[in-house]
């Protein structure tokens, strides 16, 4: 295995990888500071933050350094690469560059949101000078706020790196971003009138180093260091991008992606990123009900809930087939599984269906070309099925069920009268149901709604379960390509809201509390196909289905 | 010394001597025909053997660039030139293109043929318009005559020239930064590995030639590597790498001589005798306080060390980055040093081309600070501070892409070393420097 | 009404054949416009960019990068006079004769007279220290300009 040597501490490296040496260093647990490199992004070497000096270790054992210093993101390693990245040279030359950049940095800390996440104040700290020598005016550059519809410009705070620039013209394939003008008076802008509001606009902002770019959604919102982050998986689309899901005192303020390399990669679209308002939308229900023709009879989880079982128990049960459970492609694994047990032990034969699946176009790849066509190779795409878990359901579906069921076809039967009693499990915030199917719903003797967002159908239902969004439980989303990945609690509901999981675990009448990885386990055992999620634990990254080399085929058979 | 009798400048001056008719009467063209006749690879090693060193400032063995292209390579191959020349001081390259065209473009020819590239692309700068107009005329009587185009001669080389022309920025004169222009980018400079050699115009390997080396390059064909070899400096033995420095040389002198002018002589000729033999002595019956050896990113030499050889070797020796384009600038002793150091960081600001972080903000920093100094305000530590700011910036430390950043170093190092008392005695009485107006000093 | 005439259009195509791909033909369309119109619009750059197969901005980052090309709140004058105010120049009294040109004319280097007919710049190295100081009108140099020859210089403009 090819060896490479930072600070004189040997670590070995794959025999086929290519490594730079800012990727060496991370590996031997040394930090060599840069900016304008990311490992998405064609490697320009500009920022020169991250000078090392670079050696070869001949075979004799003799080590030959290069005698000037190189940049760590051009010089790549090999067997036997020397990289030293504490010597005298490279500290001074790390001084020097922290101190031209921040030459003309306006001192704004106090009021930039980057301040707590901050590159420049990170390293400054870690290998700067600590004092400046500058007795000149600074430059002054006009703040840009016509920059995108999300995404503002404190152009005086930008060190020029081109992250956001090489971004538009290498991962969107889009171009809005340019750098004008020459030498110390260049600014990041926009071609007149063509602002940058491609739909993966926002991730100029993660990349810029600074508080340059900033996120207009965010922009004074919160300070950083308020914020807790807990790994989630955006329920957007089937890309199932990770991400970070940053909240305080339960109120969400942002999402980031989160690097996999098995999801989507380093970045999320702006529709994910930004479209997660209805979360704290006024129309969240937030109170179970309990109806009694027409009128509410209860509104506490203990009495609605045992209420709904003695409903269940009397008008579901009668008839075999008449019960019909709709599950949602945004329910999670575990919810799926739970619901499904739940309808088949009150009604053997209770039929279960898939919920609604939203498709939006076709899948939209990036870049594109200058004519707007998709360019390969595709580096990001953002699906047109808009939902996280299809394959999840449809999964817990086809065990059950031996197929699935679309919900088209229960609302078929509906109205034929063969179902009068249904359970929705809901989750999607544009709604399950279309405005000229709640007719039929009128047909049923009993309909329970368990979800996010109030509706014309749960208005009319005789149980509602006000459920909680994907931020606010745990549980299993499974992407286009069967890779698991597991989303977690990153912050209570409104009052009166109660985690999916949970409402279900209770109605299944099981003792402790609804636990997603113990869950996984006892899923993984009793459904083949989902073998792979029986770590408990999916990491990281998540676990493609795939691992588990299960004998059963993966796509489902859909029954019209 | 005797009199030398110029070869590159010969014809300058000679009645129609732009003509392709009275070019060719002179035996122009003749060197093309036998290249054309030779393998190529015998005309990269006949230009190797003549010692031919680039003279667009860098020094590199020309013959040497040509075999780092990749062999047996599909193509295409390219020839750019860089007739970009903007280092100031300089301007053989215009004598050369607006009086004798028909040699460079001889040059050219033969260096393609010898790299096999079947196109050779001119960058030429905007401001030199007499040279685009002589030139392209030029371009246009090969191209009827059958010396460019198709199967030139019969000898089924094909080769097709185009004039490019720049938008007056210093960097285009960088090899990379050339490239990037002609491409139609910003021309940031490339990172190198990979070299143009393998990787440069169109990622296409490329040869960066400049507009003398392809006269000498002529000159070569028609009088023999011998010829060029026999005048000049060989070797320093002390020195394993150096490559000599061989051939006659285009000097411009400029400043305050009595006659600036260009003038051609072998390799070597001192400052002291370019300035009274050829430049008719300092104007003004006044001293030489200081002397720029060539192109002001090389550094200034002082009154006592006006002696110094300017072969490729000589001015390091005082402590100057090199030969540069070898064009001096003599400045008198009534000249502030700090007016002539403001004016070259004033330069070096305003062609940044804002890239890389050091040279970005190094040489704008350096600009306000002698801007300061200039008007009054300047601090003994200021000195101390521009030294070591001139310190961390350029390729030698390894801290930027390209050498504009040691261009923009080095005269503020040599300046403050050499002419320090100056400098002191300035900021002291707190001298102003009173025209031009603050207007005019803003570098952009 | 598109800003770039078919004229003007074909001389830009007639550049195509040059080179392996239309964007190296950035520069010498940009050049085309500038001499033609006296600047180059935001809508001239869109339509160069149409002609070439690019993005706007990669036409425009490029002729920002270039102070040589002026928008059209900058539009040049009938004629463009440079001073070169580099070290050779300004050792033989090239910020003077700048300094005394632009006063001549009322305007800062940048700026057009109030006639239209000459637009001031300083300019680096013009390469011809051999007749410092010098004046390029356009693309043509003059050399050895006093501030009496560079009166005659503006008066024939």
């Amino acid at each position: 295995m090819p060896t490479v040597i930072v600070n004189n501490k040997p670590i070995e490296i794959g025999a086929s990888e290519k490594l730079n040496c800012i990727q060496a260093a991370e590996r031997a647990g040394d930090q060599i500071p840069s900016y304008c490199w990311h490992h998405d992004l064609s490697v320009v070497a500009s920022c020169r933050m991250c000078l090392v000096e670079v050696g070869d270790k001949k075979p004799d054992g003799t080590i030959v350094m290069q005698p000037k210093l190189l940049p760590g993101c051009q010089t790549p390693v090999k067997d036997g690469t020397v990289i030293i990245s504490n010597s005298e040279k490279v500290l001074a030359a790390q001084k020097g560059t922290l101190e031209f950049l921040l030459l003309n940095h306006p001192l704004d800390c106090p009021v930039c949101d980057q301040a707590g996440e901050c590159g420049l104040q990170d390293f400054s700290y870690k290998y700067g000078r600590g004092y400046s020598r500058l007795q000149e005016p600074k430059n002054i550059k006009p703040d840009k706020d016509h920059i995108g519809d999300q995404i503002t410009l404190f152009t005086d705070r930008c060190i020029m790196c081109t992250r956001c620039v090489r971004f538009t013209r290498e991962i969107s394939g889009t171009a809005e971003l340019q750098v004008i003008s020459r030498g110390t008076h260049e600014e990041i802008d926009i071609f007149p009138g063509d602002p940058c509001n491609n739909k993966l606009a926002g991730n100029v902002v993660d990349l810029c180093p600074v508080g340059a770019l900033c996120s207009k959604d965010f922009l004074y919102k919160q300070r950083v260091w308020w914020l807790k982050s807990k790994n989630s998986v955006c329920p957007g689309c089937s890309t199932g991008c990770s991400i970070t899901v940053d909240q305080n005192e339960d109120v969400l303020y942002r999402l980031k992606p989160r690097e996999n390399p098995a999801a989507q990669g380093s970045f999320m679209c702006d529709e994910g990123r930004f479209g997660w308002k209805y979360v704290q939308s006024d129309r969240r229900l937030t109170s179970p009900i309990a109806r009694s023709k027409g009128e509410t009879i209860a509104q506490d989880w203990e009495s609605v809930l045992a209420s709904l079982e003695t409903a269940v128990k009397a008008t579901a049960t009668q008839k075999t087939g008449q019960f019909a459970v709709v599950i949602s492609p945004w329910a999670t694994v575990e919810e799926a599984y739970l619901l499904a047990k739940f309808a088949r032990k009150a009604n053997p034969n209770a039929k279960l269906a898939l919920g609604n699946v939203r498709v939006d176009g076709e899948d939209d790849l990036y870049p594109k070309d200058v004519h707007g066509k998709p360019a390969l190779p595709t580096k990001f795409t953002i699906r047109a099925e808009k939902c996280p878990n299809r394959q999840g359901v449809e999964a817990v579906l086809s065990h059950f069920a031996g197929g699935v069921v679309a919900f088209l076809t229960i609302l078929d039967q509906i109205q034929k009268g063969e179902v009068d009693s249904l359970y929705v499990l809901g989750g999607d915030p544009e709604g399950w149901i279309r405005d000229e199917d709640l007719a039929t719903l009128d047909k049923l003797k009993l309909l329970v709604v368990q979800d996010l967002l109030a509706s014309p159908a749960s208005a009319k239902a005789q149980f509602v379960l006000p459920g909680s969004a994907w931020a606010e439980k745990e549980g299993t989303f499974i992407n286009h390509k069967g890779l698991a990945q597991a989303i977690h609690r990153g912050l209570r509901g409104p009052e009166g809201s109660r985690p999916d999981g949970r409402i279900l675990f209770e109605l299944l009448g099981r003792g402790g509390l609804f636990h997603a990885a113990s869950l996984r386990q006892e899923i993984a055992k009793e459904i083949p196909a989902l073998a792979a999620i029986g770590a408990g634990d999916l990491g990281e990254h998540g676990v493609l289905l795939s691992s588990a080399k299960t004998e059963v085929g993966s796509s489902p058979v859909v029954m019209a | 010394m005797s009199t030398f009798e110029p070869t590159l400048l010969a014809r300058i001056g000679k009645p129609d001597c732009q003509l392709l008719e009275t070019y060719q009467r002179d035996g122009g063209y003749e060197g093309f025909k036998k290249a054309l006749g030779m393998a190529p690879v015998d005309v990269v090693n006949l230009v190797k053997d003549s010692g031919l060193r680039g003279r667009g400032g860098a020094g590199f063995p020309t013959g040497l660039k040509w075999t780092f292209l990749p062999k047996d390579h599909s193509g295409p191959i390219y020839l750019a030139i860089n007739a970009d020349e903007s280092e100031p001081a300089t301007f053989n390259n215009r004598i050369l293109m607006e009086m004798d065209p028909h040699q460079v473009l001889e040059g050219i020819a033969i260096s393609c043929y010898a790299i096999k590239s079947q196109k050779a692309y001119i960058y030429l700068r905007y401001e030199y318009g007499r040279s685009y107009r002589a030139l392209k005329k030029a371009i246009e009587e090969c191209y009827a005559a059958g010396l460019f185009g198709k199967n030139i001669h019969g000898s089924g080389f094909d080769l097709d020239v185009v004039l490019h022309r720049g938008a007056a920025a210093y960097i285009c004169g960088e090899e990379t930064g050339l490239i990037e222009s002609l491409e139609g980018k910003r021309a940031w400079p490339r990172i190198k590995p990979p070299f143009p050699a393998i990787e440069g115009l169109f990622r296409k390997p490329t040869i960066v030639n400049n507009i003398e080396t392809m006269a000498c390059v002529k000159q070569i064909l028609d009088r023999g590597a011998d010829w060029f070899k026999s005048m000049g400096v060989p070797p320093d033995p002390k020195n394993p790498r150096d490559a000599g420095s061989y051939g006659p040389k285009l000097y411009c002198i400029s400043g305050h001589v009595n006659k600036p002018g260009c003038v051609e002589l072998p390799m070597g000729v001192t400052v002291r005798e370019l300035i009274d033999e050829h430049g008719g002595g300092v104007w003004k019956g006044r001293k030489a306080k200081a002397v720029v050896p060539g192109g002001i990113s090389m550094g200034f030499l002082s009154a006592d060390e006006l002696d110094l050889p300017l072969d490729f070797n000589g001015p390091g020796k005082a402590g100057c980055l090199g030969l540069g384009t070898a064009a001096i600038t003599v400045i008198d002793d009534q000249t502030s040093m700090v007016d002539v150091l403001f004016n070259c960081a004033r330069f070096f600001a305003h062609e940044s081309c804002g890239q890389c972080t050091p040279c970005r903000e190094g040489t704008a920093w350096m600009h306000k600070i002698l801007t300061r100094i200039r008007l009054g305000e300047g601090q003994l530590r200021d000195l101390d501070l521009l030294n070591e700011v001139a310190s961390s910036m350029g390729i030698i430390p390894g801290t930027t892409i390209c050498g504009l950043s040691d261009g923009a170093a080095w005269p503020i190092k040599n300046a403050i070393k050499k002419f320090r008392s100056e400098f002191e005695e300035y900021i002291q009485t707190g001298r102003k420097s009173v025209k031009p107006s603050e207007a005019l000093m803003v570098a952009h | 009404m598109a800003v770039l005439n078919e004229e003007l259009r074909d001389q830009i195509r007639a550049l195509f054949p040059n080179y392996p791909n239309k964007r190296a033909v950035v520069l010498p369309a940009l050049h085309l416009v500038q001499d033609a119109q006296r600047y180059v619009s935001i809508e001239a750059v869109r339509e160069i960019a149409e002609l070439l197969e690019l993005h706007p901005s990669e036409v425009h980052d490029t002729m920002s990068f270039y102070e040589f090309f002026k928008d059209e709140k900058h539009k040049l004058g009938k004629h463009r006079v440079w001073v070169c105010r580099s070290i050779s120049c300004m050792l033989r009294g090239g910020e003077e004769l700048l300094q005394h040109m632009c006063e001549k004319l009322h305007v800062h280097p940048g700026q057009t007279s109030a006639d239209g007919k000459v637009t001031m710049e300083f300019a680096e190295c013009l390469g011809a220290c051999d007749g410092a100081p010098c004046v390029l009108v356009d693309d043509e140099a003059h050399m050895n300009i006093t501030p009496e020859k560079a009166d005659e210089l503006l008066k024939s403009l």
